[in-house]
């Protein structure tokens, strides 16, 4: 027994420490040194990265990601929970609807996106569609706003909410549904009631995916927000590419992922007691 | 893949194996050859060539830093030049196993980022100007003009902090490659004041828009500006603005590291022969440093004056040059600043 343990662990354990915990020891070190003039890292051994990041500056960019992170979420959140709803009541179709859910992941993430600019576009197919038929005089303006960059996410990352709220909600034991009801809750009741606080953990897990994924986006604040606001995903990027600060660029996203556990831990821990 | 082209594929998979000491590693930007330049090459030679491509000029420098990237050739961009030969990372060039190049165009025969071509030959230049709709009076004409009221919504910049801050600073008739903090503050509030009036900050996406109308005007490259103009016809137009503007110019190097001098010599001296050199400046749309491959161009293209503009409006322009970690730290954080306003 002791050796199947083993060789389960095996592959998995050596994956997440050579592809993970190596990778971020490299990215500490790195947070840790002086910057080449054109790239790569110095000696001598410094703490400047981190404490420039007490500069206002980064901390907006950090306060912005995460309003941008929370509303998405909540959108996703309203959009997929009744969505798993109906899916996990579909019955028979179930299995239809749930590849329907997946199907955007056989096409890669920046061609959709790149989709998305040819819809929302002045001349793109939102704006024809409602010139012709006579709703508006003048394109809307929908492509570089803050309203496409959050389409944007909402749509790339509504998946991840369905499919965990979904197995929770697969799983609910229908007898409570049933007892609910004969106990004379209306369907609103139970649902408020019985099926939200059930459903919890699915729904904790999805809000977390979610979450994580778009504070981190650098992609569609570029495409879709045309580059006018700056996320911190964006501002990482940056310093391994134009403004050649490698170190500077690993302390970023170090704090970010701190700021990131900071904020998830306390949360997964309620979490997990309440299901108890 | 189908299976056909799989099977097809395999001999030349196996004559990869055979030649596998005659393999030239080639690192440049995606789609700088014209589509027979490689093969042509590969056949006259009897080497295979790997061709890698990079996205940005950092990219190229990050991958090869190491010193054994696994590259032969690189296409630095000028500014990069004298940093990659600081770094040790360029092997000296022997002229000598240079015999056919042609000769090159006089601002490159001695061009200040390598004044003895010691390291890298000159390949393509480029520019940045202001890309618009040929319909517009009056037509902009200087950098000042992107800020006028009546463009609001309806005009872009370059999403790149060099070509912002550089516009900004050439508006207010300062140098490009300024390191100086009072006028990189005056800078900033050009592009601060800018900034709402702008549609969004796009790179090479912005030649769609700008066919398709939704544009008046942009900060574009000149090899965006190219295909735009290609696609739009008469439509769009391109003007180097008055104050002055960026110019930048790409290069063929050896690493240091590579093991294939003499393959990577036959290599430069080939896509420096007038023949070769002018056949990618034809198809790529790119202005060639090489004086003689420009002799080869049909006269439509050879006479093009965004391609090839007149002395007075070159003497306008500007190297991008290497700047000081200091100045690179300060712009950054002036581009940030930009950006999350």
């Amino acid at each position: 027994m002791n050796r199947l343990r083993f060789w389960c662990l095996t592959p998995a354990g050596a994956l997440l420490g050579g592809l993970f915990l190596i990778p971020l020891g490299i990215i500490f070190a790195y947070s840790l040194l002086t910057r080449g003039p054109y790239g790569g890292v110095f000696s001598p051994l410094t703490w400047e990265n981190y404490s420039r990041l007490a500069d206002p500056l980064y901390a907006a960019i950090l306060w912005r990601s995460l309003l941008y992170a929370v509303i998405v979420t909540a959108i996703c959140l309203m959009l997929g929970f009744p969505l798993a709803l109906f899916i996990a009541r579909a019955g028979r179709r179930r299995n239809l609807y749930l590849s329907l859910v997946m199907v955007p992941f056989w096409s890669s993430f920046l061609v959709r996106t790149y989709a998305w600019m040819f819809l929302l576009r002045d001349t793109g197919l939102i704006n024809s569609a409602l010139l012709a038929a006579g709703v508006i005089r003048e394109p809307l303006t929908l492509l570089y706003t803050p309203f496409a960059v959050i389409l944007g996410l909402v749509y790339g990352y509504l998946p991840f909410m369905v499919l965990p709220v979904f197995a929770t909600l697969e799983r609910l034991d229908k007898s409570l549904i049933e007892a609910s009801a004969d106990l004379g809750a209306t369907p609103g009741a139970t649902l408020l009631h019985v099926i939200v606080p059930l459903s919890k953990p699915g729904i904790l897990a999805g809000s977390i995916l979610v979450f994580i994924s778009s504070l981190g986006a650098y992609l569609t604040p570029d495409l879709l927000g045309g580059g006018k606001t700056i996320m911190i995903g964006n501002l990482v990027q940056n310093q391994f590419t134009t403004a050649r600060d490698w170190p500077f660029g690993a302390a970023l996203s170090l704090i970010l992922m701190l700021v990131v556990m900071g904020l998830l831990v306390p949360l997964q821990r309620r979490g997990s007691e309440g299901l108890l | 893949m189908n299976r056909r082209v799989f099977l097809l594929s395999l001999p030349g998979l196996a004559g990869c194996s055979r030649s596998a000491g005659r393999r030239l590693n080639v690192l440049n930007w995606p789609e700088y050859v014209a589509p027979e330049t490689i093969p042509n090459f590969e056949r006259e030679f009897g080497v295979k060539v790997r061709y890698g491509v990079f996205e940005s000029a950092e990219e190229m420098l990050a991958r090869v830093m190491s010193g054994n990237s696994g590259w032969d050739v690189v296409f630095p961009t000028n500014y990069f030049v004298q940093p990659m030969v600081e770094l040790g990372l360029l092997a000296p060039l022997d002229h000598s196993r240079l015999p056919h190049m042609g000769v090159l165009d006089r601002r490159f025969q001695s061009p200040p980022w390598d004044k003895e071509l010691r390291y890298a030959i000159p390949y393509m230049w480029g520019a940045t100007g202001i890309l618009y709709q040929s319909t517009l009076a009056p037509a902009p004409g200087a950098w000042a003009d992107l800020w006028a009221p009546g463009f609001r919504g309806r005009i872009t910049m370059l999403d790149d902090p060099a070509e912002v801050i550089g516009a900004c600073l050439k508006k207010l008739g300062y140098g490009l490659n300024s390191e100086d903090p009072s006028q990189l503050a005056r800078a900033e509030a050009e592009a601060a004041r800018q900034k709402p009036m702008l549609r969004a900050y796009v790179n090479e996406i912005v030649r769609d828009q700008l066919v398709a109308g939704e544009l008046l005007a942009a900060q574009a490259w000149r090899s965006t500006a190219m295909r735009a103009m290609e696609t739009a016809g008469d439509k769009l137009r391109f003007v180097y603005p008055r104050e002055g503007y960026p110019l930048y110019a790409d290069n063929i190097a050896i690493l240091r590291e590579s093991k294939r001098s003499q393959l990577a010599h036959d290599f430069i001296g080939y896509l420096t022969r007038p023949e070769v050199a002018a056949r990618i400046a034809l198809t790529k749309l790119e202005s060639t440093c090489n004086a003689s491959a420009r002799a080869l161009l049909p006269a439509e293209m050879r006479n093009n004056e965004a391609l090839y503009p007149p002395r007075g409006t070159l003497a306008r322009g500007e190297w991008f040059r290497p700047l000081s970690a200091k100045a690179q730290r300060l712009r950054d954080r002036i581009w940030t600043e930009i950006k999350s306003a």
